[in-house]
């Protein structure tokens, strides 16, 4: 029992701690690229702390009816992205391992968007609603895809153990089924949604609706959308790693953290290489995309289910 | 006192209610409270029996009143799935009871004679219908008196013409399915003056049928599955399973006074799942197991509850009224409790113990919900009605920000809606995780289940988004012109006490089983184990979920794991240090008008409204059904913001 109690708590800080500390490293880096890529100079590498520090300190604008909603909404969208990364092996093993499974890892990762919608729906403007409209929608279509990840991996482990479903699950112990490969194309194609990146950033589309939800937040709470929105990158690419990329994680202790942290900066860099080159969807051609993703990813969990 | 004794006393209780609410219907208060105290005292008899049968088990059936001439022999048998739906009606029907006294102040052109007498009637038949043994004549006659107080309660405001005939489809609905199922007992019921029906007074007893039925499996395979599926047509269409559902629960719900929707919708349904795992777990005896076809109905139970659940709610995600949105939710939900009941009997095999292990699993999480569901869809529709009190209206495009005018009402309703939509720590998410934990780790037997998984899931997430429009457009979002004119009236907005008691004591019971899940796991479990007629038996010996009542869920092979209590922990810290974080900079908070680009005026014109929302999703669905009608006169454009509005500077542009 000891050494599980150690394993959790010391593993999920530490987990928070990374999460923290990185996040804005990697988006920092997403923007550095983006503009080498449109040939701007960008900013420098650590000018998302900046942002994120001076934000702190600026006024802290209210324009919803129920202002206790948009402090409770803004609190939660980094408290419940910081509780997915205690179900995240991002130092090794996932730190919450022995309290929940990956029906709550989809679950919490539904309750990161919720504070979106309540922030949304509490400031009551209208673009926000129209954002929250989108976002749901966008959610809707997109978290099956997600989800059938994760079932082709419990199915082919017979088990929904986060350890054991975020080690490489999809390809069944080394031979390597159809259903993982068809799930790793199509959580590659969607992947820029599941962060929220052009161009599935529908919800916000500030050159359409100014942010969407987020349009009527400043200060502190901008701050934590913000730093919430960073570090959805990072957890959905530890994910990511953790159901396809498995290998290199045996090796002996700091080669494997170094491999791991090197393949989330491939991710990175892959998110940000489409992000820049690509132009905003609309939301029906979104749907309508994510609904022909589902149906292949319901063959998957078919051909998964019959062990293919 | 025995069970039995305990829930009979509480049918004289109930009646004498009735009349004396009767007598005193001409004075509401006092009627109400009569009402209340009636239905206190007989939920408090109710609870006892329930209470002992699941800590003592089950004891023999009682014989009250036997009439052998005309069939009839009002036998009460309370085992541990009784127990259960007892104590579920028991809490809804007092909570709803104490509700209405404020509520139904709200009618002063309807008398409340029409309404307590027929309470309390439908209250106390409720409790009849899951304790009896019989299936034809004594069922004929609780189930006569539930569906015609329900329907003289659906009918009560009997001025409006659409009420009146959602009642009569209501009654007629019911008794085709009560019809259905006395054809399905008639069919099983072994010939008069047979072996096997000489030691009980009736035939048609559940006991009687229940022996008869080995040899029917075995000889006439055929005649017993058209029985089977009999009860599961009439019991279908009681709980609102796809096709039939449909047909008459989305307009009677909204129809009725709404503590009344809260029973409909909450615990009357329910009889409904009742009958349906009492005849298709309880009454199959162990011995005809090898012949009953128990996989077979799994696909199908299984399979009609994934398709009740996706189409109840996308037409609900399509709703504009809120009464109606939640009413087919009820639809969605109950297909929650179908797909579980069908895992378990897809899964019923006892001669492999970790198959059969999935199955109880199932069953858990189907029961469950069932509970689930009684709490946080009876506060939804008391949140409806206490919006529906301060603002006169069932429309959601007319509400808007009515959080800051009442407060406690909006807290409750939040909590709702995240224990439908299956929020982590909320209940709604213990029960679908036991579902789901199921329904996917059964894919090695029952090949269909994780696609029936995917689309629960799936439909989650539609849940969600019609609680967010729920919740969203009417007490968040901005102040609409409807609550503005109400505001304006000078007098609060908020509920009174009467009505804020129920709606918190549900709130607290949704939190709770959501925190301490382990806790009606437990009761459930006890319930299982002291139901041991037919089937139960290997059910009742199964591994069960959970680790004692304060530990969290987890299987018994330890593949699945959700300890809240955990959650809750890393959730307060979190909470807490990103609170401390928006602290650093010291900034000061300023309220400010909304932004809408400098130059439109706020107005109802271009608020986005509940009609809105989710476009593009509505109109991919058109095909399967539940459009709302369009409306004569819709105050917004179609378009969000209305372009043709002067041009002032008014916004915050400086």
């Amino acid at each position: 029992m000891k050494p599980d109690l150690i394993n959790t708590l010391g593993g999920g800080l530490l987990n928070v701690l990374i999460l923290l500390v990185t996040a804005p490293f990697f988006e920092g880096v997403l923007r550095k690229i983006t503009a080498m890529i449109q040939s701007r100079q960008g900013p420098p590498l650590l000018q998302p702390y900046f942002d994120l520090l001076k934000l702190l300190g600026k006024d802290d604008l209210e324009s919803g009816e129920s202002p206790g909603m948009q402090r409770f909404a803004a609190c939660l969208s980094l408290a419940s992205i910081l509780a997915v990364a205690w179900l995240v092996p991002m130092v090794g093993w996932p730190p919450l391992n022995g309290a929940g499974d990956v029906i709550l890892l989809v679950y919490l990762l539904t309750l990161c968007c919720v504070s979106t919608l309540l922030a949304g729906l509490a400031a009551g403007s209208t673009y926000s609603l129209m954002g929250i409209s989108r976002e749901m929608m966008t959610m809707i279509t997109l978290e099956p895809l997600f989800v059938v990840a994760i079932l082709v991996g419990a199915v082919h482990t017979r088990s929904l153990r986060l350890d054991e479903v975020l080690s490489g699950s999809v390809y069944a112990a080394g031979h390597f089924p159809w259903s993982g490969w068809i799930m790793l194309v199509v959580l590659l194609i969607s992947f820029q949604a599941l962060v929220n990146r052009v161009p599935f950033d529908i919800a916000e589309a500030e050159t359409e609706i100014m942010e969407g939800p987020l349009m009527e937040y400043s200060g502190p709470k901008l701050a934590l959308f913000k730093y919430a929105q960073m570090s959805k990158l990072v957890v959905y690419s530890a994910l990511f790693i953790g159901l396809f990329v498995p290998w290199g994680s045996g090796l002996p202790f700091p080669a494997n953290l170094c491999v791991f942290w090197l393949k989330i900066f491939v991710v990175v860099l892959g998110v940000t290489l489409v992000a820049a080159t690509h132009a905003r969807y609309r939301i029906d051609q979104a749907i309508r995309y994510f609904a022909g993703l589902l149906g292949v990813a319901f063959i998957a969990l078919v051909l998964a289910v019959y062990g293919y | 006192m025995t069970a039995e004794h305990a829930v009979f006393y509480s049918f004289i209780v109930c009646a004498l209610g009735a009349l004396l609410t009767l007598f005193l219907g001409g004075n509401r208060r006092v009627a109400g409270w009569t009402a209340f105290v009636a239905a206190g005292v007989s939920s408090l008899l109710v609870l006892y029996g329930a209470g002992k049968t699941l800590v003592s088990g089950p004891e023999d059936a009682v014989s009250f009143l036997a009439l052998p001439r005309y069939g009839l022999d009002l036998r009460l048998y309370v085992d541990g799935l009784s127990a259960l739906f007892l104590g579920l009606i028991a809490v809804i029907a007092v909570l709803s009871a104490f509700y209405s006294i404020a509520y139904m102040e709200s009618y002063p052109e309807y008398g409340v004679r029409r309404y307590y007498p027929w309470f309390l009637l439908f209250v106390g038949a409720m409790y009849g219908i899951v304790s009896i043994t019989d299936t034809m004549v004594v069922f004929f006659l609780f189930w006569q008196i539930m569906t015609f107080a329900s329907y003289a309660l659906v009918r009560f405001e009997y001025k409006r013409p659409e009420n009146v005939r959602a009642a009569w489809k209501y009654l007629i609905m019911m008794q085709i399915a009560c019809v259905l199922v006395m054809l399905g007992a008639a069919m099983l019921a072994p010939a008069p003056g047979g072996a096997a029906g000489g030691e009980a007074i009736n035939r048609f007893d559940f006991d009687v049928l229940s022996a008869h039925l080995p040899m029917l499996l075995r000889d006439h395979s055929a005649w017993a599955a058209v029985a089977f599926a009999l009860f599961l047509a009439g019991f279908g269409i009681k709980l609102g399973m796809w096709p039939f559902g449909q047909i008459w629960l989305p307009d009677a719900h909204p129809a009725a006074p709404s503590p009344v929707s809260a029973l409909l919708s909450g615990v009357m349904i329910k009889t409904g799942v009742y009958g349906v795992a009492r005849c298709f777990l309880w009454l199959v005896p162990a011995a005809g197991q090898k012949d009953y076809p128990s996989q077979g109905w799994g696909v199908l139970i299984a399979v009609l509850g994934t398709i009740t659940l996706f189409s109840g709610t996308m037409q609900a995600l399509k709703q504009e009224q809120s009464k109606r949105l939640l009413a087919f939710h009820s639809i969605g939900q109950v297909g929650y409790i179908l797909l579980g009941l069908g895992t378990c009997l897809a899964l019923m095999s006892p001669a492999n113990p970790a198959v059969m292990a999935i199955g109880v699993i199932g069953l858990c999480g189907a029961l469950f919900h069932t509970l689930n569901h009684g709490l946080f869809k009876s506060l939804l529709f008391m949140n409806a009605g206490s919006m529906l009190h301060a603002t006169g209206t069932q429309d959601l495009n007319k509400l808007g920000g009515l959080m800051r005018y009442m407060p406690l009402t909006a807290l409750t309703a939040l909590v709702a809606s995240f224990s439908i939509s299956g929020v982590p720590l909320f209940n709604g998410f213990a029960s679908k995780w036991i579902l789901y934990s199921a329904a996917i780790q059964g894919g090695s037997t029952a090949r269909y289940l994780p696609a029936c998984a995917l689309v629960a899931i799936l439909t989650s997430a539609l849940t969600l988004a019609s609680f967010i429009k729920f919740f969203g457009v009417s007490f968040l979002s901005r102040t609409s012109a409807r609550v503005k004119e109400r505001v304006a009236q000078g007098q609060p907005l908020e509920v009174g006490p009467l009505m804020q008691a129920p709606q918190l004591i549900l709130a607290a019971c949704c939190l709770f089983l959501g925190v301490v899940p382990g806790v009606a796991v437990h009761i459930i479990g006890l319930a299982i184990d002291h139901s041991r007629q037919g089937l139960g038996v290997f059910l009742a010996n199964a591994p069960m979920l959970g680790n004692g009542p304060w530990g969290g869920l987890h299987d018994p092979q330890g593949k699945a794991v959700w300890i809240p209590l955990a959650i809750v922990l890393v959730f307060a810290c979190l909470f807490a240090f990103v609170h401390g974080i928006t602290r650093l900079g010291g900034a000061t908070r300023k309220a400010v008008p909304p932004w809408l680009c400098g130059y439109a005026l706020e107005t109802d014109a271009n608020r986005y409204g509940a009609h809105n929302f989710y476009g593009e999703i509505k109109r991919y669905f058109r095909w399967i059904g539940g459009s709302p009608a369009p409306q004569p006169t819709r105050p917004q454009a179609e378009s969000a913001v209305s372009t043709n509005l002067p041009p002032t500077a008014a916004g915050r542009t400086g």
